[in-house]
């Protein structure tokens, strides 16, 4: 039975005129010391973002002391020259700031949020940290403490669980991505201040340094302030470090982490393939989008909204590295979750979707409403100077020009459909897919075993 | 503006402004005007949340709040995701105790579709409410509570601190997710009578704010609101009001396969509105806010207990508001160790107060937190209906952070005192077990009740 409406109803509008919009262009600067800056003025965003990126990538972590670059990141706001520990948290939160920083492949990221009226001082901290960090012995015990007690809080989780798997699973033991970016129990034990210190001074200068700060800049003298606080910052010019190509084995297989009595299966199904310096990256997230960006892509119109097997399914292309000579890579990958029962039923439906875009491949209309809103978003998506500066760091980090992101709009709405599918169906091929499944080994694995998509191992979960 | 009165910029605005109308059906309609980026957010708060809910029937406001992206009269199937996304906007609906909310932010010239899109299931939402959606959406919402609940480590922490912190009986005694028994035994004819009873046009508040222009933007919602019919078919809520402190501590021991010993408590607080509810956020900030806050100090630097400490804020309008504590500890350290430093800190800053230097962190930590929120066109048209429904008025909104920023040491002091005791939290342990020791779960935990 159905409900007559009593409303008056009226045909669906019609879009009015689009205003332009562009991704903004940073302006692009060095100081004295080297430091590359990236500035960009937000007109009514108070709350300034700071992004430093530091050439301190994981790989150049020395053997045994997984973590230290996490350790390093964690350890610049526990004191400096001027400040206790305790005495920098508070100066900082004074400023009513935030200042987050972790370690990557790419490098350290130090990100630092700060309402406009007290970025001065703000950055005079963050410029202590940097230049004058104290790594003193017992802040950075205490810092490998807490990291080794988190390490079971990361194993319990089974998303955190799922890609600790899929990293190991992918990547040649020999390489730093198939390790935790955080490190081990055995090498985070391994972790002190003289190592923290020795890969500081390695890895940390202002030449291989990019800060960039994103807001409402009006009345603001940003090259003084900026020399007055990371101006102060000293180090030795710039060595090039050879990085080794990224490589993965995707032979299709399947490996169980077994968690018994869970009543759901996490998944994880990925592989390596092109990052942002390919050609194909634009027809990538397109093709990625009409998969599985959404709840109405082509995943979750199976799995959420016709079988109710799942809260969302989401397929993704993340930069592991990327750089201009080809060696980076992205992980692309799908995850999600799904009910213990129906993990058998849900993994045949995926590989279905998976199989039917690479036979009938994507339509116009999927294409056209991807596009739509991949370019459509981009002024929601970046109303705030975080999100500006994160992207532009990110940018940064992967030696892209400035004008990337600006470019890959344009890029993403002449790219066609015949494109998009070749690009989804390369990056996802049926038969090349390494599948993590986080769940209950006891109940899941005959019915994953039943369907053929390589062959199953179980592990124990810790 | 042609209806309803223009706001002047209040002293601690920043500048925001917000203009207030009334239509005929009882709709009330907020909007605020923002050109520097060409986008709009649409928010429609439903004044109506889990604390709702009859017996037997926990989980059935945010079951519905899903019924609402399944079609309406005009829009076909998922037709709401695919009009706004294609339309380069975003969207989503929350539920909380207290309210259901639904938004869209687009690109500016984008903006009337999201008015018909949100009049078109106001008014004719039961037009394409079926049992294919009711059940499929059941499902999709128990994996939901199985994935951010049931499926890790101390996920229910949360329901069983509402539980005893408000007592069996009471409107805030469930979370919104529900009980998985409750979504099995919702009917299509308990969605369809929730639609009748709560959706609305007098039971709502639209905000609209970005780069808008307000006399067209009234006009649209004039057209597609204007001719749904309001009612007062709503019951009046429950009553949610309870003694000021719960007067005896209430304790539950967990024995879970969990990482780690956590001590996590409620703490029954003043309601949102109140001065006094602005005080104590500012109390538990200085006490567990960040990285440079009392118990953090104390626990993870200089005893080194605990891997993370800290306090949070539940807000509250009709009922009281939570103070959630939570604590992992590290490594073997045993739960009444960490229990008695805490008490330590509670009673030292009841005795002394914030410092001024605490102050002044702790409000420029709350500034910033106000300033995110509403620096967005999103958070800002959130805020709006927020204050609109629950206090009457929008326009608080824009004052909030100021009201934050006039509260002084001795109120904090005061608040504390009175509520940050012992004998006012309900507390809940977390005793890890091995696999092994599963099968004597049930017996276990009987026992620790």
């Amino acid at each position: 039975m159905t409900e007559l409406a009593t409303m008056d109803f009226h045909p669906q509008p019609q879009a009015g005129e689009a205003k332009p919009w562009a991704f903004p262009a940073p302006q692009r600067g060095t100081l004295d010391n080297g430091l590359t800056v990236l500035r960009c003025h937000r007109p009514g965003q108070q709350v300034v973002a700071v992004e430093v990126c530091l050439d301190a990538p994981l790989e150049a972590e020395p053997a045994g002391l997984d973590g230290v670059a996490t350790i390093m990141a964690r350890a610049f706001s526990e004191g400096t020259d001027k400040h206790s520990a305790e005495e920098f948290a508070a100066e900082l939160e004074r400023c009513g700031a935030t200042l987050d920083a972790h370690a990557d492949h790419p490098g350290v990221r130090l990100s630092l949020e700060v309402p406009v009226s007290r970025l001065a001082k703000a950055l005079g901290l963050l410029a202590d940290a940097l230049r004058a960090p104290a790594f003193a012995d017992s802040e950075v015990e205490r810092l490998v403490r807490n990291r080794l007690d988190e390490i079971p809080h990361e194993l319990a989780n089974p998303s955190r669980r799922a890609a600790k798997e899929l990293s190991k699973e992918l990547f040649p033991a020999t390489s730093r991505m198939s390790r935790p970016r955080q490190g081990t129990e055995e090498t985070v034990e391994s972790i002190d201040s003289a190592a923290v210190r020795g890969f500081y001074e390695k890895h940390v200068r202002p030449a291989t340094a990019t800060v960039v700060v994103v807001g409402d800049l009006t009345g603001i003298d940003l090259d003084a302030l900026l020399g007055d606080t990371l101006g102060s910052w000293t180090g030795s010019s710039a060595e090039s470090r050879p990085v080794p190509p990224v490589t993965a084995d995707d032979t299709g297989r399947v490996v169980i982490v077994d968690r018994p009595g869970a009543v759901q299966t996490q998944l994880l199904i990925g592989r390596i393939g092109p990052d942002r310096h390919d050609r194909v990256w634009p027809a990538q997230v397109l093709g990625t989008y009409c998969l599985g960006g959404t709840l109405t892509s082509r995943l979750d119109r199976v799995l959420r909204e016709e079988k109710g097997y799942t809260y969302g399914v989401r397929a993704f292309g993340q930069v592991m590295r990327s750089a201009p000579d080809g060696t980076g890579a992205a992980m692309l990958a799908i995850s999600g979750s799904v009910d213990t029962p129906n993990t058998g039923p849900a993994l045949q439906d995926l590989w279905t979707v998976l199989r039917t875009l690479a036979e009938g491949g994507l339509t116009d209309a999927e294409r056209d409403v991807a596009v739509q809103n991949l370019v459509g978003v981009a002024p929601l998506k970046y109303e705030t100077a975080a999100a500006v500066a994160s992207t532009l760091a990110d940018q940064v980090e992967q030696h892209l020009p400035d004008d990337f992101q600006a470019t890959l709009y344009r890029q993403l709405a002449a790219t066609g459909t015949v494109e998009a599918t070749a690009a989804a169906v390369s990056a996802f091929p049926i038969d090349r897919l390494v599948t993590v499944l986080v769940g209950d080994a006891a109940q899941i694995r005959e019915p994953v075993e039943a369907l053929g998509v390589g062959e199953v191992t179980v592990v124990t979960a810790e | 503006m042609p209806m309803g009165h223009t706001a002047t910029a209040q002293a601690g605005s920043g500048g925001l402004t917000a203009t207030e109308h009334r239509l005929a059906n009882g709709l009330r309609v907020v909007l605020s005007e923002d050109h520097l980026t060409p986008v709009a957010a649409v928010c429609l708060w439903y004044d109506v949340g889990s604390r709702h809910e009859v017996k037997g029937r926990t989980g059935l406001a945010h079951l519905f709040e899903h019924l609402m992206f399944q079609g309406s009269g005009q829009v076909k199937g998922n037709g709401h995701f695919e009009l706004v996304q294609g339309a380069g906007g975003s969207l989503n609906g929350t539920t909380s105790f207290e309210r259901t909310n639904y938004f869209e932010t687009m690109p500016a010239h984008q903006l009337e579709l999201a008015l018909w899109l949100e009049a078109d299931r106001m008014g004719s939402l039961l037009a394409a409410l079926d049992d294919e959606s009711m059940e499929n959406q059941r499902d999709v919402v128990k994996n939901e509570r199985r994935q951010r609940y049931d499926n890790v480590p101390y996920g229910t922490a949360f329901e069983k601190l509402t539980a005893l912190a408000y007592p069996e009986g009471h409107p805030y005694h469930h979370t919104p997710i529900g009980s998985m028994a409750d979504l099995d035994a919702a009917t299509l004819e308990d969605a369809r009578a929730f639609f009748r009873t709560y959706y609305a046009p007098n039971n709502a508040v639209l905000s609209v704010v970005g780069d808008i222009d307000p006399e067209q933007t009234l006009a649209w919602v004039e057209k597609y609101f204007g001719s749904i019919a309001g009612h007062d078919g709503k019951p009046a809520p429950r009553d949610g009001s309870l003694p000021e402190v719960i007067g005896e501590q209430l304790r539950e021991i967990v024995e879970e396969e969990v990482p780690a010993r956590a001590l996590m408590a409620a703490y029954r607080l003043p309601e949102d509105g109140t001065r006094a509810c602005d005080a104590v956020d500012l109390a538990l900030t200085v006490l567990g806010g960040g990285e440079s806050s009392r118990l953090y100090n104390r626990l993870v630097r200089r005893d080194r207990t605990a891997v993370a400490a800290g306090f949070g804020l539940l807000r509250l309008a009709g009922a009281p508001s939570l103070g959630w504590l939570d604590v992992k500890t590290s490594g073997d350290v045993e739960v009444p160790v960490i229990e008695a430093a805490i008490d330590e800190e509670l009673a030292r800053f009841a005795a002394e107060g914030p410092t001024a230097e605490e102050m002044e962190r702790a409000q420029a930590q709350l500034e910033r937190e106000w300033l995110d929120r509403l620096g967005t066109v999103a958070g800002r048209a959130d805020e709006l209906c927020r204050y609109a429904v629950l206090f009457g008025d929008p326009q608080l909104a824009l004052t909030a952070v100021q009201r934050v920023l006039e509260v002084t040491a001795e109120e904090v002091q005061e608040v504390a005192k009175a509520r940050l005791r012992p004998d006012n939290r309900a507390v809940l342990v977390y005793e890890p077990i091995t696999p092994e020791a599963t099968a004597d779960q049930d017996e276990n935990e009987e026992a620790a009740r």
